[in-house]
């Protein structure tokens, strides 16, 4: 019992969720991934959805498939020195281009930046669920980050997107503290702004 | 716990970021493994690039250059070609010049190489009891060279701590450091 806890406690001691995110303010990934994460904690603490990982599995699949064809060629090669195991090389590598061209076109077209898919469980149980997701992109070296919701109806399977672009230092302090308070009323505007026409019609 | 800020990014991520993590940096070695895997199906050849790491062939190549490799059955042997070749039981490949064949009428030849620098041929370098090399035992032809860029790889294997801080490095970073 003692042990288990104590595994956990170390584990709890390693994440820091609640510490807040401070980031160097120059790095623009660090500063798009820290705000596409602040994004992510609003729609999944505040209002409660589900995370939906189906998008993010696919290309980890994909990226697992491409290092398992690797690995095969590395051992078969090991297994049967070169001139003998030419033609399962042969197979392993271009196996391997292939699911890098598979790669590229699945992060281009289906993820879309989208770095958040979540389900709106209706609490009654009746109706299918609503989708509600999260995209965003910021510019290399610009400071306009733009952060897009859109909300999938689960009856109608109508879509609709609304989309706010502000500057990252409205969001970041001097040190690159993440100001969560600015960011969240930011992210809840555009996420009622959204629920609410869904009541409207 | 030790604090260290450069950790931090890693220790927010869930589950399968640091899948994705570990996953980026195998596609990584993977990429590079494919590169070389595919180098040498391409040109036939098991070690398709390779560095002079003697100074026996000047003044065509020097100590440092890299060397590209093809392989090809069709490709005959003849004399005065340079050849890259290994001796059985030892790993390091040599570049020199064929100086005799001797020819079987089925296309089989027995070879005897000599560096252009060196003033003996290589039968002091052969196997114990070997006098002639064999079509097995060669790696490749040279088809093009860059100068210099090998000397790289010469002081990776003469300091090997060298080369291990900076893969470890390199390694450490592609695992920390998000997209």
């Amino acid at each position: 019992m003692a042990a288990r806890n104590g595994k956990n406690g170390l584990l709890e001691k390693w994440r820091i969720d609640e510490k807040p995110v401070k980031i160097d303010k120059w790095d623009g990934a660090a500063v798009k991934n820290s705000l596409d994460d602040a994004a992510k904690k609003v729609l999944l603490e505040k209002y409660g959805y589900a995370e939906n990982f189906n998008l993010v599995d696919g290309r980890l699949l994909i990226c697992t498939i491409s290092c398992l064809f690797a690995i095969v060629a590395l051992i078969w090669d090991f297994l049967h020195p070169f001139p003998d195991s030419k033609p399962v090389l042969a197979i392993c590598v271009i196996s391997y281009f292939i699911m890098m061209g598979f790669l590229t076109l699945y992060t281009s077209y289906q993820e879309k930046n989208i770095f958040l898919v979540s389900v709106q469980k209706d609490p009654a149980g009746m109706d299918l669920d609503h989708t509600w997701q999260l995209s965003s992109s910021l510019k290399r070296f610009d400071d306009q980050y733009t952060l897009r919701v859109s909300f999938t109806d689960g009856k109608s399977k109508h879509t609709r997107e609304q989309e706010i672009t502000k500057s990252v230092g409205v969001f970041f302090d001097g040190n690159g503290t993440l100001v969560m308070d600015q960011f969240e009323k930011c992210v809840s505007k555009l996420h009622n702004t959204l629920a609410t026409e869904k009541k409207t019609k | 716990m030790l604090s260290i800020d450069f950790l931090d990014d890693v220790r927010r991520m869930n589950k399968r970021q640091l899948y994705y993590q570990v996953l980026n940096f195998g596609m990584i070695v993977s990429s590079a493994l494919m590169i070389w895997k595919g180098l040498m199906v391409v040109t036939g050849s098991e070690s398709p690039i390779v560095v002079v790491l003697s100074g026996s062939m000047e003044p065509a190549f020097h100590r440092g250059d890299l060397l590209f490799l093809t392989n090809r059955v069709e490709d005959p042997i003849r004399v005065g070609e340079i050849v890259v070749f290994r001796i059985e039981g030892r790993e390091i490949p040599i570049v020199h010049r064929v100086l005799k064949i001797h020819e079987k009428e089925n296309g089989e030849i027995k070879f005897l190489t000599k560096g252009d620098n060196n003033s003996v041929d290589d039968r002091g370098l052969y196997k114990p009891g070997q006098h002639w090399l064999e079509k097995k035992d060669v790696v490749g032809r040279a088809r093009g060279f860059v100068p210099y860029i090998g000397i790289v790889t010469i002081l990776m294997n003469d300091y090997p701590k060298f080369k291990y801080a900076v893969l470890f490095l390199l390694g450490l970073f592609v695992l920390v450091h998000r997209e």
